[in-house]
């Protein structure tokens, strides 16, 4: 009977264990592809607005080097008005870098889900290896001492793989963050 | 003759456009890919502002930045840390370390420059 209590136990810490990592690693997986689609939209958007604005600016700005060659008014009109666009040109592209930073927050967050999911195959393949070790004529014995062997495997490359993934990327907006001097 | 910075970075397109901002302010730039290629960079050039990301392959910038201040020539350069990581826990062990100032990503080309030029002028 012990020896029934103890496989018992090896088999249910090792549904327990797959369950959780399982759960706990796709649930961190949905969160970065959310946040990641999240950051796309927004420097989408971005950049778009600014690609357009930007292109406004400088047919403005076109128009107004078309008129100062034809003599329409005073030269110093159009300094003015041409300074003004230089200026506008400038905020838009401030706006236009900012947005471009998305390639590097959202491969932080597309390392963390690939990282994941080799994580989840190597769990899985572990499994497979651990299971193909059981024999049909296996004593009960035997399939405790190898389910105790599969769960130590596997809560060893849980931690591996919380070990290597890079820290959460906070960032839900791609509006500037914070800037502080010591 | 135009101030020299040092951005360390493992992101391409953002070393592109922390160039990209400096450059139009008349700062002149030197690019690393990470920690490791930052420390060979200042060992071998002159540079009055290292600028640099937390989480880099090979070395990350809080071993770049203790490594620097263990030299003779950066005790006093200073360093910023531009990185995505925010938390008061790592901010402090960037203070540590000898970082004078913590920049969260994504940063806004004019309020770097404004940061910049408050540092080196």
């Amino acid at each position: 009977m012990p020896g029934k209590k103890l496989l018992g136990s090896q088999v249910k810490h090792l549904l327990s264990g797959v369950s959780d990592h399982g759960i706990q690693h796709l649930a961190e997986v949905e969160t970065d592809l959310v946040q990641t689609a999240l950051l796309l939209n927004e420097a989408i958007e971005k950049l778009g607005a600014s690609f357009i604005a930007i292109h406004a600016a400088v047919t403005a700005q076109q128009e107004t080097i078309e008129q100062l060659l034809s003599g329409q008014a005073p030269a110093v009109d159009y300094a003015a008005k041409l300074k003004a666009v230089q200026g506008e040109i400038g905020h838009h592209a401030n706006a236009a870098v900012t947005g471009l930073q998305f390639q590097d927050l959202t491969s932080q967050l597309i390392d963390r889900t690939v990282r994941r999911v080799t994580g989840l195959r190597e769990f899985l393949g572990t499994l497979g290896s651990g299971g193909a070790g059981m024999l049909e004529d296996s004593d009960s014995e035997q399939v405790t001492q190898l389910l105790s062997r599969i769960n130590e495997v596997l809560a060893a490359q849980n931690v591996q793989l919380n070990g290597v993934l890079r820290k959460v990327v906070k960032q839900h907006h791609m509006g500037s963050g914070d800037i502080e001097l010591f | 003759m135009a101030k020299t910075v040092l951005a360390v970075d493992d992101s391409s397109s953002l070393r592109q456009m922390v160039a990209f901002s400096l450059k139009a302010a008349g700062y002149h730039v030197i690019e690393a890919v990470d920690g490791q290629d930052g420390l060979e960079k200042a060992r071998n050039q002159t540079v009055d502002l290292v600028l640099t990301d937390q989480n880099m392959p090979r070395m990350d910038g809080l071993s770049l930045i203790k490594l620097l201040r263990g030299m003779a020539n950066y005790q006093k350069v200073p360093i910023l840390m531009l990185t995505t990581e925010s938390g008061d826990e790592m901010k402090a062990q960037g203070r540590a370390a000898g970082a004078n100032g913590w920049l969260v990503k994504p940063f806004d080309p004019q309020r770097l420059i404004e940061v910049v030029k408050k540092v080196i002028g």
